[in-house]
């Protein structure tokens, strides 16, 4: 068994380790757990991650990752070990962040066409 | 309208049912309220429609059918549903053959073909469990492996058809839940090949609506299944089965079409004849609105049904969201729709006997499980939960050549003059890596109408409303993503309330874009009525006004335009619809019933 300290630097890491640290943080924020209960051996449905949920967490992996996955990955490989293991075994995985979270989405861009924010209702919503 | 063959298969199915306020119809009200009331299965009905060889419509070519096309199944799904939900619901579980269509081998294939086209084959779903309803993972009926199959024990309840039909679709545990999700596989169960003492059918349990439908169990006892019923792998059961889901949620919007459309012909059938303080019903100003509005919902519902019915061609693999915006949105939409317009109708809508035979209140009552069963609205909308955040984030990192792809797509998935290409169910996704064209193609939208100003095919006062109101979608929705990206986000199902309402708007905008879609790559080919774009910005206004606070009318010149062709299509017995379609010819105009001469005619 091993206990995951997700304080360390991932940049010291195997691909692998890098994976069941981000792991980790993912599940323990997303899911208000102690980072340092988490036991990567144990099946993911312990945790209370759901099957739909493990789909969407595979969304996250992606976009860290910036590779697409199977939606399946956490049904097939369902501890963190296995999953990590398939990861770094199956995919070209390199340049890993330190175990940032997502990031968020950013503001919507600008996009180019007319508004009529100076014209108010009444030309809108005259009767005719 | 002629051009779109697509439809000419409810056309001709419309013809040969005959109008349904003729009692000597095979499906007329009168029958299917006779059926409803003896609360037994309508076989002659659904034999009918099996010797009309329907049934090859819900079977792909490839796989010896002649399904064509989802929008031509939403079609004529709604002409069976505009007669009686339960003869077309009962009939439509043939739609769980795509199961075995996704998943199934040639053999599997070939054989459930010749038992739905030669044997009028039928089938049910058995997922659901008493004591664990929508939590498939939770169930408990086994299936333990053996020398050459496996051995079921358990029951699945409530299953329509579980007892009138000889293929089940058994979700069974194979392994330890606490191993993670691939525990669950699907069977394919030919009840003809099983030996009668393993299994035994639960009793028909009573409804509110639908009453005359085979809503029962079924149980199993070491009933042994041979390798040959499973489909796919041990262990994908759930994928299977929830990408199952995300065909039949979307077809489900059909049902809740045919319903709306019969509630509101029932009532102007009446408010059309009937006389009160010297006017007619309809000739009212606030029936007249309220008859609009419902006309509106219905239009505004057609955009995201045909949308995603066509959609599911192209883009396939975007389903973990549309589908479930289109069995939330259309279902309950249309459901409150049918809440609305019986204050017009008056009493007569609660009665079983009186006015085209009843029908209303039947309709009332078999209609309220749509948006109930194959996922609830809160099931949906959990789903979208979980998916919003994904989307938030496409969509702000979408790129110009992102947005031509979505040009492209959405040009094919909404010109319903195109052809559809093969629907490709191998190509479904558990999620859609947070593509979602039709609302993130807004903008897309929003720059069209900008050029159809340069032009003179559309009036200009039209156009300044509509580009006034899609900006005002789509502050909604920057707004949105932007509430998105400052929620803390969880899994779970511990999700708050608040996000659910979220989800909700998220599925009024994601409507909102589908009209707009459908309105400019349709507009030269859905006749006048549907080019001058005046619905659409009575309905962009309908979706926006209970989230922005607008004015309660934006033109009551438009309105009173929609209620023209709404009464125009209730005269000419076409489906109210942006395609509507010819319905049987009905004789309504000479038995009015309700404007008795003598005494109205005294002021």
């Amino acid at each position: 068994m091993q206990l995951q300290d997700s304080s360390v630097n991932t940049n010291q890491l195997s691909p692998q380790k890098s994976i069941e640290n981000w792991l980790v943080n993912q599940l323990s924020s997303q899911l208000s757990l102690d980072a340092k209960t988490i036991i990567v051996t144990e099946p993911l449905t312990r945790y209370g991650l759901d099957s739909i949920d493990a789909v969407t967490m595979v969304g996250d992996l992606e976009d860290w990752l910036d590779l697409e996955l199977p939606s399946t990955l956490f049904w097939d490989h369902p501890t963190i070990e296995k999953s990590a293991h398939f990861l770094a075994s199956n995919y070209d995985i390199k340049a890993l962040t330190p175990g940032e979270q997502t990031q968020a989405p950013t503001k919507a861009p600008e996009v180019a066409v007319a508004t009529n924010g100076n014209k108010g209702w009444g030309g809108l919503f005259g009767r005719r | 309208m002629e051009k779109l063959k697509q439809y000419w298969l409810a056309e001709a199915l419309e013809k040969a049912l005959g109008d349904p306020l003729n009692p000597d119809s095979f499906m007329s009200f009168a029958r299917v309220i006779e059926i409803d009331e003896s609360e037994e299965f309508p076989h002659r009905e659904i034999n009918w429609l099996y010797d009309w060889k329907l049934q090859h419509h819900y079977i792909p070519t490839d796989c010896g059918g002649e399904f064509t096309s989802f929008e031509e199944f939403q079609a004529f799904v709604r002409v069976l549903s505009r007669r009686d939900q339960t003869i077309g619901i009962a009939f439509t579980t043939l739609f769980w053959s795509f199961i075995t269509w996704m998943a199934g081998t040639e053999a599997q294939k070939q054989r459930l073909s010749h038992f739905i086209k030669n044997e009028n084959g039928a089938m049910c779903l058995g997922y659901s469990e008493k004591a664990h309803g929508a939590d498939l993972v939770g169930g408990e009926l086994t299936a333990t492996r053996v020398e050459g199959g496996y051995l079921l024990n358990g029951e699945k309840w409530p299953i329509n058809r579980a007892t009138i039909s000889g293929v089940s679709y058994i979700l069974a545990v194979t392994a330890d839940p606490k191993d993670g999700p691939k525990c669950l596989t699907l069977f394919m169960v030919d009840k003809r090949e099983l030996d009668e003492a393993n299994y035994y059918n639960l009793p028909k349990i009573l409804t509110h609506g639908i009453r005359a439908s085979d809503m029962s169990g079924i149980g199993f006892k070491d009933c042994f299944v041979p390798d040959s019923m499973r489909l796919g792998a041990e262990g994908d059961g759930l994928e299977i089965a929830l990408k199952g889901f995300q065909i039949t949620r979307t077809l489900c919007a059909a049902f809740s079409h045919g319903a709306g459309d019969t509630a509101l012909r029932t009532t102007l059938n009446f408010a059309n004849e009937r006389l009160v303080y010297g006017k007619k019903v309809v000739d009212l100003p606030q029936p007249r609105q309220t008859l609009v509005d419902a006309f509106l919902d219905l239009l505004i519902c057609d955009c995201e049904t045909i949308g995603s019915a066509r959609g599911f061609h192209l883009i396939p693999q975007q389903f973990s969201v549309w589908a479930s915006v289109v069995k939330y949105f259309v279902t309950t939409q249309i459901e409150t729709m049918i809440n609305n317009v019986y204050v017009v109708l008056g009493s007569r809508f609660y009665f079983r006997t009186e006015h085209d035979a009843g029908i209303f209140q039947k309709v009332l009552r078999d209609n309220s499980i749509i948006s109930m069963f194959d996922g609830s609205t809160v099931v949906n909308l959990h789903a979208l939960i979980l998916q919003l955040r994904t989307l938030s984030k496409y969509r702000a990192r979408r790129k110009p050549e992102t947005m031509t792809e979505i040009q492209t797509r959405l040009e094919k998935i909404f010109s319903f003059d195109q052809p559809l290409p093969k629907f490709e169910p191998q190509k479904l996704e558990l999620f859609g890596r947070g593509m979602d064209d039709c609302l993130q193609g807004l903008e897309i939208a929003i720059s069209q109408i900008e050029d159809l100003k340069q032009g003179n095919q559309v009036d200009a006062d039209v156009l300044e409303k509509l580009s006034y109101l899609s900006n005002m979608v789509l502050e909604e929705l920057n707004a949105h993503d932007e509430q998105i990206a400052n929620s803390k986000f969880e899994y779970g199902h511990d999700q708050s309330p608040e996000l659910f309402e979220i989800a909700r708007k998220y599925c009024v905008l994601h409507a909102a874009a589908a009209c707009l879609h459908t309105w400019i790559y349709n507009r030269q080919s859905l006749g006048e009525f549907f080019s001058k774009g005046e619905w659409l910005v009575l309905a962009l206004h309908r979706l926006l006004r209970p989230w922005k606070s607008l004015p309660y009318s934006i033109s009551e010149f438009y309105g009173e335009n929609i209620a023209q062709e709404l009464l125009k299509l209730h005269k000419e017995d076409k489906l109210f619809s942006i395609v509507p379609f010819q319905l049987a010819q009905s004789h309504k105009n000479e038995e009015k019933t309700y404007a008795t001469s003598g005494l109205q005619r005294q002021y």
